[in-house]
């Protein structure tokens, strides 16, 4: 059996890359509210995440408040995909 | 939600649960773009149909060009507003987007054709707009409805081509032209097309349905 990814094998990461990988792009407020995360928290997993090349942010201003996007990358793609595959065989689906 | 193990059943339930937390199919302004679209070719057109039937200058017909320009600096406007509003843009938002990018590029390049062959040849070509608008918009509608899964769009968009029809047939039989009747059609059309399926997409977004 192939070991589940550690990386995407916890709650907080799970739920982004599950977000992420159903849309082209997110912003960290809209992470926040869907995964009902503290900022501090999401935020120390999505630089995990990004830190793998999970997934790309880009940081921008939006007047004078900073704004920072997410999108998977193909390397989270294939993560994520390879991890559903994993579960699949764990719960014998 | 916290940065703690779960198990393998667990993992499926938060895959299951995220992905119908972004399921959500409007959000409040969603049809904004489309209405502002929609008011805004209502006005110049009966603003020219209005300053041709007192003036019977054919240079009104210039003021067409502020449809172009007011609509194209206002949608990227509007665009990233909205987008900064939503904090996410799903792949039905991108390939909508894409679509009407294409149709904005073939607005100009047609401006641009009718433009050159008005000033170096002096040919009248600016009845190809109204075939642009009439054909070319309501396919882009209809394929924006068919993604959205809006009948709204679709049926305002079959209106709409079928306008675009009648007239491409007249332009095609040499019939004139006559404002008393081109305008009603092109207002009309605009409003089944832009207008009325923009407020049922806000309407929808409004309630949640």
């Amino acid at each position: 059996m192939k070991e589940l990814d550690p990386l995407l094998h916890s709650q907080l990461r799970l739920a982004v890359m599950s977000i992420l990988m159903n849309v082209d792009e997110a912003d960290f407020v809209f992470l926040k509210e869907k995964t009902e995360a503290t900022a501090g928290n999401l935020s120390v997993q999505l630089d995990k995440l990004s830190n793998a090349g999970y997934i790309a942010m880009e940081k921008g201003f939006v007047g004078k408040k900073t704004r920072t996007v997410c999108q998977v990358t193909g390397q989270g793609r294939k993560a994520f995909e390879e991890y559903v595959e994993a579960l699949k065989e764990y719960l014998n689906l | 939600m916290e940065e703690k193990r779960i198990n393998e059943r667990e993992s499926i339930e938060i895959i299951t649960s995220m992905i119908a937390r972004t399921k959500k199919r409007y959000s409040l302004g969603d049809g904004n773009i489309m209405l502002m679209w929609g008011y805004l070719t209502l006005c110049i057109s009966a603003l020219v149909w209005t300053l041709l039937a007192l003036t019977h200058n054919q240079a009104v017909n210039w003021l067409w060009s502020l449809i172009l320009v007011i609509g194209g600096i206002a949608t990227p406007v509007m665009a990233k507003k909205e987008a900064i509003s939503k904090g996410v843009k799903t792949y039905t938002d991108k390939i909508i987007s894409r679509l009407w990018t294409v149709v904005g590029f073939g607005a100009v390049a047609c401006t641009l054709v009718c433009l050159v062959l008005t000033l170096f040849w002096g040919i009248d070509g600016w009845s190809a707009m109204f075939v642009f608008a009439l054909i070319i918009v309501p396919f882009a509608e209809i394929a924006n409805g068919i993604v959205l899964n809006e009948s709204s769009c679709i049926w305002g968009g079959m209106l709409g081509l079928s306008a675009g029809i009648v007239l491409t047939c007249c332009i095609a039989g040499k019939v004139v032209l006559a404002a008393s009747w081109v305008m009603p059609l092109f207002i009309v059309a605009f409003i089944c097309m832009m207008i009325i399926p923009g407020h049922v997409v806000n309407y929808k977004a409004k309630k949640n349905l």
